[in-house]
């Protein structure tokens, strides 16, 4: 009996539903005054938020970006025009660069050392730079044994006038023929 | 006991500006006097030979008073010339030109002409009491010899031994890129 009941229900709401023109019913609504009831908020708090983000493909959505065609609409002309160089330039310490920059290795390594040894090296220099080596070796060693004596601290000592004397850096030796260095 | 290996050296440092040590000094006049006494001997034998030349007769200028006693004020007035000239041209003589130093103000600053007129002058009294003058090079914090303290100077290394060193690596064969 009672399914009987619920078959001739549903006929009778099929055949209701099909007279019924619903979109002549939906124009009728008053969507706005209808929005304006829903409470979004409300809504919008019930919804996990990170469950949703949790299914998005995310990988599968940036492989159907066409990068090079967003690049190609990109002005990069403009956006240089506005990139403040000078003030880049300005923050660049170009002290800490040179340091980083291996000098030794430089002119090892490239033609630069070719050109540097054809156009400042001779054997008159070379002698030169032997005998002065020598000489500040000798120095150094004399140096030594007079602090050791006065029972100095070499580093207390002034190493030449303030006006001169600028950063000491300690380079490392090249090791001559001969057991001296330049 | 460490042993030290014939081949490795302290590290060097860039000197430039840094005080001149004694050996240096040492050579470098040594440098100069030979250079000066070398010029000056060639100009009295070419002085010679010319008075010879005109007169016909052969002359000794470094025997009789007068003639002796000529030579040396010339070679006095010829040694001023020499180090006072070269000193306020250049602040370095040849000898000191050849040892890379030089000689500055105690501020670092170049010498004028009248601290360069000075320091040739008082130079002779550092030689007084056995080169006792000259033992300041040694003992003294900033190197100073007697001449030096009148004369307000010091003397600094003025060679670039880092270009040495670039020069010297420049010699070497460029190393093939692995």
């Amino acid at each position: 009996m009672e399914q009987l009941v619920e078959a001739i229900a549903e006929r009778v709401v099929g055949l209701v539903v099909e007279a019924i023109d619903i979109n002549a019913v939906v124009s009728k609504v008053d969507m706005d005054a209808l929005l304006a009831k829903v409470d979004v908020d409300a809504i919008v708090s019930k919804v996990d938020v990170d469950a949703l983000i949790d299914r998005v493909d995310v990988e599968k959505i940036v492989e159907r970006v066409d990068v090079d065609r967003i690049v190609g609409r990109v002005d990069v002309e403009q956006i240089i025009e506005r990139v403040d160089v000078q003030g880049i330039i300005d923050r660049v310490d170009v002290e800490k660069v040179i340091q980083q920059v291996d000098i030794d290795s430089l002119v090892e390594q490239t033609e630069l050392g070719t050109i540097i040894a054809r156009s400042t090296s001779g054997v008159a220099s070379e002698a030169l730079d032997l005998v002065r080596a020598q000489g500040v070796g000798l120095d150094d060693f004399v140096a030594r044994w007079v602090n050791r004596i006065l029972r100095r601290n070499p580093d207390d000592l002034p190493v030449g006038p303030a006006g001169l004397v600028t950063a000491l850096e300690t380079i490392d030796p090249p090791t001559l023929p001969t057991g001296r260095t330049p | 006991m460490t042993s030290r290996s014939p081949v490795s050296a302290p590290p060097v440092v860039g000197r430039q500006g840094n005080y001149a040590g004694a050996v240096t000094r040492l050579v470098a006049f040594a440098a100069d006097v030979g250079a000066s006494w070398g010029i000056f001997t060639l100009s009295v034998a070419a002085v010679t030979f010319a008075i010879q030349l005109v007169t016909g007769r052969t002359v000794d200028l470094t025997h009789g008073r007068v003639t002796s006693l000529l030579t040396l004020f010339a070679l006095v007035v010829w040694e001023f010339v020499y180090f006072a000239y070269q000193w306020s041209l250049s602040g370095r003589t040849v000898g000191m030109a050849l040892l890379g130093i030089r000689v500055v103000g105690v501020e670092g600053g170049a010498i004028t002409g009248r601290q360069a007129v000075v320091r040739t002058v008082t130079l002779p009294f550092s030689f007084l009491f056995f080169g006792l003058g000259f033992l300041g090079i040694l003992l003294n914090r900033d190197r100073h010899a007697w001449h030096d303290r009148f004369a307000r100077t010091v003397v600094v290394y003025s060679w670039d031994a880092r270009a040495a060193r670039l020069r010297w690596l420049a010699k070497q064969e460029p190393a093939t890129p692995s």
